[in-house]
């Protein structure tokens, strides 16, 4: 976001922006580490995604994550509320709504990387690893573009790998921060495939509930198109479901550099893939500009450039399709599917085998992961089947009436949905 | 009249301190004054290894405890044998098949707010997961029933009244964990502290959580996390006399073991903690199948009213029962299953084994991973690193490196540690404050242990 608010941002905060300018210029030359440098070339080739990298991951597989603040949108309630939108916004109908996240910046250079301080997305890349093979993330800690005053670290904790080592678990109290303007390099051997998440860990009831959350796949040996080493677990398209919830309070606590009370934590937005339905059918994000290195907005809506990861279900008759159901949030969740029925064939990254069960809810927990498989039925035209949140409080936006919150759409179709190149296509 | 209540608890209270100065002083007949500073479930009522007294008295009992942000809180409490207010109630544990008589003694007055004036309430407790519970309150034994007046439900159980006692009698028939906890205006009575947990070890032995070979454990790395929370005006009311609408129950604290982090990791009996005794440290150290094949035992117990979806770094644990019955299928089937995001249910139990078994999976890093990692160390200023107190410096469990000035070592010899919190993260505070409340950490020796 290059356009700026209304001139009323223009007293202490420029001031410490200055300083945090002159900051970031004495930083710079820090910035990339030698490892990350060593193998640029293979990164920009494989990362070229908003959403994610290559769906075949390799066996030495790179990423690299920067991470500040940004923008993003939130549908505006017909009577606007104290915290939303915030009157600090870049505009208070298109990006309404202070947010912190990664970016994958892997195919950019490093002066493209920094000059995306103040763009990040929610949520965040979907990482892939192969079972078997090597994982390094490299996080690179852009500082805030709107509250320069802040100098919070950063971490990635990949949220349920087994046998992390301190080092490399991200918790920045048993293990090190990343400071503003400096970049570290975590490392993993992805063993169990199934599905888990990664989030930063540094005061990590802000950040996590900000939005620094995303999903990693751990694809396992036998084949990319099955969740787990088990021929039962194959599928034909797989869609990645992060459950999120917003506090606007929190967000505009936050832009208006004001504490948080963390025992009134009151969530009033609830996220699939950081956005409210109707957004979630949007399409995706088109990935890095590779001109300016900004996002490339969602075809026809500008307004969901910091949003890149669309929840439209499509599928075709007979399709086997995975979702992959996580909760990021704080609260316990309730998602169901009305017309289809589901099975649960993992939790929190292991095969449940024979315990493997059908129902039409899942109920997930902050913190929990489910795989859950059904196979689309045969339709003889276009058919609409509902996936939303049960708590159906929460399928609202900011209180309006109608539908909205932690609610999508699976369209099956008879025919002539292409193979699915990403998930979430 | 509300400073006439407040008066009358804080002079029960002195005497009550005085007492417990007292009594800490004489040696007790337990073994846990002979191991100060452990860590493991201490069973308060264990006379030698392996061997518990089945008869055991319990003192209501109020106090305070400390929360770290500085606060004390009002609190009742079950007390064992006569002994000081402690928090949460003692454990205690049976072996399969005793029969148990925990008689309550109702002798310190919890006052209770009346529209004419504080009146000492009734307690009582209900075992959860037991059969066969019997109560006698002086006419003889009778089976465990809820109390009316008239139409009017008074208690879910037989309950000692003020200045009486009850006894309740069951046999141990089920290994593994339970809660115990009052059944008498539970809704605030719980809430206030009146609740402990029950272990039951199995007649396989105390190897075992339950009869069954995949439930066996290292017995000398047996844990607890029993998990509340409590509303400050909850129990502000109370101490003041007041009436407490708890519909509008709102927790701001969050507990393991009648701690919140940091206190969580203080060992058993710390001192500067003389209300509330139980750590919930793990301290492990890494499997090893010639030497340390066996997992811990980590037994979670949510004695609040909110469900708290934990999650432990690390690894997965392994859950084997739950509620008090291990995971079988209808035709015993082994049923266990691995998850890192365990939901502890409002009043529910679950036992599960947890094991560091596989660091090589880490290490050794890639020569490219460790040149970043240590030229991220290396910075020239330490305002730019940001390196967190338990930190050894290094990747390899039993190394350690030179830490910047000004950073305080928690460590000895490059141990790991790992957290273990709710990922409701609000709850992993205390109040406003991160990195506090339902968190505990998890320390991984190397093998053999810091010199």
């Amino acid at each position: 976001m290059t356009q700026q608010s209304s001139p009323r941002r223009f007293t202490r905060r420029d001031f410490l922006k200055f300083g945090g300018g002159a900051l970031a210029a004495a930083a710079g030359a820090y910035l990339v580490p030698r490892a990350v440098t060593a193998t640029a070339g293979a990164l920009r080739a494989s990362q070229a995604s908003a959403l994610s990298a290559a769906v075949a991951p390799s066996l030495d597989q790179r990423y690299h994550l920067m991470v500040t603040d940004g923008w993003i949108h939130l549908p505006r309630p017909a009577v606007d509320t104290t915290f939303h939108p915030d009157p600090w916004s870049p505009d208070l109908d298109t990006f309404n709504t202070y947010t912190f996240g990664f970016r994958n910046v892997g195919d950019l250079t490093d002066q493209k990387m920094r000059d995306q301080k103040g763009k990040v997305q929610l949520s965040s890349p979907i990482l892939y690893a192969k079972e078997g093979g090597e994982l390094r993330i490299t996080l690179t800690n852009l500082g805030f573009a709107t509250r320069p005053d802040l100098t919070d670290g950063h971490t990635v904790h990949f949220h349920g790998f087994p046998n992390a080592v301190p080092a490399f678990d991200g918790v920045p109290e048993l293990s090190v921060g990343v400071p503003y303007g400096r970049s570290y390099t975590y490392f993993y051997r992805p063993k169990d495939p199934g599905t888990y998440k990664y989030h930063c860990h540094f005061e990590d009831i802000e950040h996590v509930s900000f939005g620094m959350t995303g999903l990693v796949f751990i694809l396992p040996a036998e084949s990319n198109n099955q969740a787990y080493n088990d021929p039962s677990t194959a599928f034909d398209r797989q869609f990645a479901l992060l459950l999120g919830e917003v506090w606007t309070q929190e967000r505009w606590e936050g832009a208006h550099i004001q504490e948080h009370d963390w025992s009134d934590y009151d969530p009033d937005y609830w996220t699939i893939n950081g956005r409210v339905y109707p957004d979630t059918l949007a399409p995706n994000g088109e990935g890095n500009d590779p001109g300016t290195g900004d996002l490339i907005a969602p075809a026809g809506r500008d307004d969901l450039q910091y949003q890149p990861i669309s929840s439209l279900i499509t599928c075709n008759s007979g399709d086997k399709v995975l979702l992959r159901f996580s909760n990021l949030g704080f609260q316990r969740q309730a998602m169901r599917v009305d017309g289809l029925s589901l099975r649960v064939i993992g939790k929190d990254a292991k095969f449940l085998g024979a315990q493997a069960y059908d129902t039409d809810t899942v109920d997930i927990s902050a913190g929990e992961t489910f795989d859950v498989l059904f196979e689309a039925p045969l339709v003889a035209s276009q058919t609409t089947y509902l996936l939303y949140n049960r708590k159906l409080a929460y399928l609202n936006n900011g209180g309006e009436l109608g539908h909205g919150g932690q609610m999508t759409e699976i369209r099956v179709s008879p025919s002539g949905v292409p193979a699915q190149g990403e998930p979430n296509t | 009249m509300r400073s006439l209540v407040s008066k009358s608890l804080r002079a029960t209270l002195l005497t009550l301190t005085l007492v417990l100065v007292v009594v800490a002083a004489t040696p007790i007949t337990s073994l846990r004054a002979q191991t100060p500073g452990e860590i493991s479930i201490v069973c308060e009522n264990e006379t030698a290894p392996g061997v518990y007294d089945t008869t055991v008295t319990l003192t209501t009992q109020d106090g305070y405890i400390s929360i770290p942000d500085g606060n004390t809180v009002y609190m009742w409490g079950y007390a064992y044998e006569g002994g000081a207010f402690q928090h949460p109630g003692p454990t205690l544990c049976f072996n399969e098949g005793d029969v148990v008589d925990i008689t309550l003694s109702n002798t310190t007055p919890l006052y209770g707010y009346t529209p004419t004036g504080p009146v000492a309430e009734a307690v009582s407790i209900v075992f959860p997961g037991q059969t066969g519970v019997e109560v006698d309150t002086g006419a003889g034994f009778v089976p465990a029933q809820p109390q009316f007046s008239g139409l009017t439900l008074t208690s879910l159980v037989q309950p000692a009244a003020a200045g009486g006692s009850a006894t309740y009698h069951f046999t141990a028939s089920q290994a593994g964990t339970f809660i115990y906890e009052s059944g008498t205006n539970p809704q605030k009575q719980v809430h206030m502290g009146l609740f402990g947990a029950i272990i039951v070890r199995p007649s396989d032995g105390p190897t075992f959580i339950y009869n069954w070979p995949f439930t066996q454990f290292n017995p000398a790395n047996d844990y607890m996390i029993l998990l509340s929370e409590i509303d400050p005006d909850l129990h502000w009311a109370v101490e003041q006399g007041l009436d407490y609408n708890i519909t509008l129950y709102h927790p701001r604290y969050w507990l393991i073991n009648g701690r919140s982090f940091p206190d969580t990791i203080a060992p058993n009996d710390a001192e500067w903690l003389p209300t509330q005794p139980y750590g919930a440290l793990l301290h492990i150290e890494p499997f090893n199948a010639g030497n340390n094949a066996q997992p811990s035992a980590v037994r979670f117990l949510n004695v609040g009213m909110r469900n708290h979806p934990m999650h432990p770094h690390g690894d997965h644990i392994q859950v084997v029962g739950r509620d008090g019955r291990p995971l079988l299928g209808p035709a015993n089937e082994n049923l266990s299953y691995a998850e890192f995001g365990p939901v502890i249910g409002a009043g529910q139990t679950k036992d599960t084994l947890y094991d560091w078994a596989a660091v090589q999976l880490t290490t050794p890093v890639p020569p490219d991973v460790f040149e970043a990692f240590s030229q991220f160390l290396l910075r020239p200023r330490d305002q730019n690193i940001m390196w967190g107190e338990w930190f050894s410096g290094s990747p390899y469990l039993g190394q350690t490196t030179d830490r910047p000035t000004g950073v305080t070592a928690q460590g000895e010899c490059g141990e790991y540690y790992h957290i273990w919190h709710s990922h409701a993260l609000h709850e992993a505070a205390n109040y406003e404050a991160g990195f506090g409340g339902m968190i505990t950490l998890e320390r991984i020796d190397p093998p053999g242990g810091c010199p």
